[in-house]
């Protein structure tokens, strides 16, 4: 057994009513004080412009990969370690690439929260 | 023998880290979200250990072998998933506070009409992936040990239901995350032995392909399906014993369960349906789908339905409420990003190199054999023999991990959504849930697993990602809209669905847009929701509702200063012995 083991510590109540079949809770409409609301509001617009910014890159790593093979159809003969360029490029640019976006999105995304 | 060596551990393993993650468990979100105390590293693990199924781990190198090195954009799509679900969704879904999909949408828009249908569209989803990966689980052990087909189904079932019923979200944790960097170990070791074992002659062959018109060599081919053949000249093969057969010119049905020696120096027949690896369109880096004339168009398809039908997985997005808060939800999805990407790199090296050593299986349309396949073609001594053991096992771990959570999400979308009940009943839906899987498993032994996981993701893409995705940055989504744009995103796929399975034989651009039908299914259930919803008014609440998800997570929870504590809903929402001493201050 291990050292660790998490033991009930709950009064034989808590643990009756969760053993109970549960009825929903009656549905409170969320709110959000002025203050909050407000600043939610700045929030979300940045959080909304960062969002359309990574979203714009990647749909543009995306769908442009593809038109620059259709394009290009000389990147299947051109050679890099003999392996034809193209190949290549299918495997090695967008992961990198996605990466990139997600760790660029996650640090702005973390610093439009933060409060000033 | 290969089966116990690679099936046997993986199975211990995986009840031996299951129960070791057992705890006591006294809630639903004990039950269905491991309490929300996962890390963002190891959720991530989990996340990636989740998601590679059998379709990435054998899959996407069988594409690559069927349909060329376009085949490697469903990887790019599977990866991009993440980063729009890092952008658009982690976050705030997990501020919701639901615990499933459903859960979200009630508690976004507060329908209960949207939560049942929500979760009849999760059971729909998760039905259409976890079949295949049960099916998969018999053939492959059925392929390497000679066990009926049952054996393989009733093993995975029972190892992935004990699993969850004993130790709920955080014992699948644990061995998802466990089994990723299994995963990654025995893809990416085997990968690395074979180039090397492989020798420069077939190094240079798999980058510089030609067409496969005649076998190189004596070549079995088992196959496992009916297939029909197309022959250009009478040719004569081999019974495995050695008696000749002659097959006529024109078309020739082989039937189920036959094995043909083609001699060295024969041409290689058609096959209905598929031209040969290494031809012209093989090498472009593009899909043709279906043949269809249009690779950029189908190679757009396949990118959207997977990209977005992977922010609308139901047990992907069911992983990332069991962050502690948004902030570790988001950063669980940019980890992930990290970490496919390292997997992804190496299905390309198995697909080229299966191209030249295996190309023979894509007559019998067994090319999602393919990574089992090679070793032995490379090495066919003990290393070899190691080396598909090595390999067989992590396939079958890729099976369970994914099973593990697809079972969860079923239990949750019943135990949870449609009839809620406490843990003892998750528990047995569990269980049930596992045996109704079987049994639907058991007569699919012939279905193309690769379409159905499609179909998942179809689904997904065009019902859970526009409600995700409106719920979360479109205040004036109405919940009449969301049912709307749901239901016409569920009857679009299942139109497609029929007409590939009923419909008559469609040719060009069309043919693609049945086949994948992401590109226009989408936009639809994204316009249905907008109109329908625009048609309608949202209710008073609905910005707050909305805002709420974008507001980080208080840090203390202690009582701001300046508050006039009497005239706000503030109170409202603070614990219940706050709660208590602001009305007495009020007074």
């Amino acid at each position: 057994m291990s050292p660790h083991r998490r033991i009930p510590v709950t009064s034989p109540q808590t643990r009756l009513a969760h053993s109970r079949r549960r009825h929903r809770t009656a549905w409170r409409p969320p709110s959000l004080d002025p203050t909050e609301a407000r600043q939610a509001l700045a929030v979300y617009r940045a959080q909304r412009t960062r969002a359309v910014v990574s979203l714009a890159a990647l749909a543009t790593l995306l769908f442009g990969l593809p038109i620059v093979f259709q394009l290009f159809p000389a990147l299947d003969e051109t050679r890099v370690l003999a392996i034809p360029l193209s190949w290549v490029a299918i495997v090695a640019v967008p992961f990198p690439a996605m990466l990139l976006i997600a760790w660029h999105h996650l640090r702005a995304a973390e610093s439009a929260e933060d409060p000033e | 023998m290969i089966a116990v060596f690679a099936v046997a551990p993986v199975v211990l393993i995986t009840l031996l880290v299951g129960l070791r993650g057992v705890a006591a468990m006294r809630t639903t979100s004990d039950f269905l979200v491991a309490s929300r105390r996962v890390s963002p590293l190891l959720n991530s693990a989990a996340v990636s250990g989740e998601y590679l199924s059998a379709a990435s781990f054998l899959g996407v190198a069988g594409l690559v072998v069927k349909d060329g090195i376009g085949g490697l954009w469903y990887p790019v799509g599977f990866t991009a998933g993440y980063v729009a679900m890092l952008v658009l969704v982690a976050a705030p879904m997990r501020r919701s506070g639901a615990v499933t999909v459903p859960d979200f949408a009630e508690a976004r828009l507060a329908s209960t009409a949207l939560r049942k249908l929500a979760a009849v569209t999760v059971l729909v989803i998760a039905g259409l992936y976890l079949v295949p990966q049960f099916r998969t689980a018999g053939l492959v052990l059925s392929v390497v040990s000679g066990s009926p087909y049952w054996v393989g189904v009733v093993i995975a079932a029972v190892v992935v239901s004990v699993t969850l019923a004993v130790g709920g979200m955080r014992a699948a944790t644990y061995v998802q995350a466990f089994q990723f960097c299994f995963k990654l170990l025995l893809f990416i070791v085997p990968a690395i032995w074979l180039l090397v074992q492989a020798g420069p002659q077939v190094r240079h062959e798999a980058v510089h392909p030609v067409e496969f018109t005649h076998f190189a060599h004596d070549t079995p081919v088992d196959f496992g399906l009916e297939v029909t053949l197309e022959l250009d000249q009478t040719t004569t093969v081999r019974a495995p014993d050695g008696t000749p057969i002659t097959l006529p010119a024109g078309e020739f049905r082989v039937a189920e369960g036959t094995t043909l020696v083609f001699p060295a120096g024969t041409e290689v027949p058609g096959v209905r349906g598929g031209t040969a690896p290494g031809g012209p369109g093989w090498q472009r880096p593009l899909l043709d789908l279906q043949d269809a004339g249009h690779p950029l168009l189908g190679t757009w398809a396949v990118l959207m339905a997977t990209m977005l039908g992977t922010m609308g997985l139901p047990h992907v997005l069911m992983r990332f409420h069991t962050s502690p808060d948004g902030r570790a939800a988001r950063r669980t999805a940019a980890i992930t990003v990290g970490l496919l990407g390292v997997f992804y790199l190496f299905p390309g090296v198995y697909g080229t190199l299966a191209k030249v050593l295996v190309p023979q299986l894509y007559l019998s349309g067994a090319t999602d054999t393919a990574v089992v396949a090679l070793p032995s073609q490379v090495d066919s001594g003990m290393p070899g023999t190691v080396f598909t053991i090595l390999l067989t096992a992590g396939a079958f771990a890729a099976f369970l991990a994914t099973s593990l959570g697809l079972l969860l999400v079923v239990a949750g979308a019943i135990s949870h959504d449609l009839l809620p009940g406490g843990v003892a009943r998750l528990r047995y839906t569990v269980v049930g849930a596992a045996a109704v899987v079987v049994l639907l498993a058991l007569p699919s032994a012939r279905l193309d697993a690769g379409v159905l996981v499609t179909w998942g993701f179809t689904v997904a893409a065009s019902t859970f990602c526009p409600l995700l995705v409106l719920g979360i940055w479109w205040s004036r989504l109405t919940a009449a809209g969301a049912i709307a744009g749901v239901a016409a995103g569920l009857l679009a796929c299942a139109g497609a669905i029929v007409a590939t399975l009923f419909g008559p034989p469609v040719a060009g651009w069309p043919a693609i847009m049945i086949a994948q039908p992401a590109p226009w299914t989408v936009p639809l259930a994204f316009g249905t929701m907008v109109v329908v919803s625009l048609a309608g008014r949202p209710p008073a609440w609905a910005p707050a509702a909305m805002l709420r998800l974008h507001l980080r997570e208080r840090l203390d929870p202690g009582p701001v200063r300046g508050r006039d504590l009497g005239h706000s809903s503030w109170s409202a929402r603070r614990s219940s012995a706050v709660r208590r001493s602001t009305r007495r201050l009020g007074r």
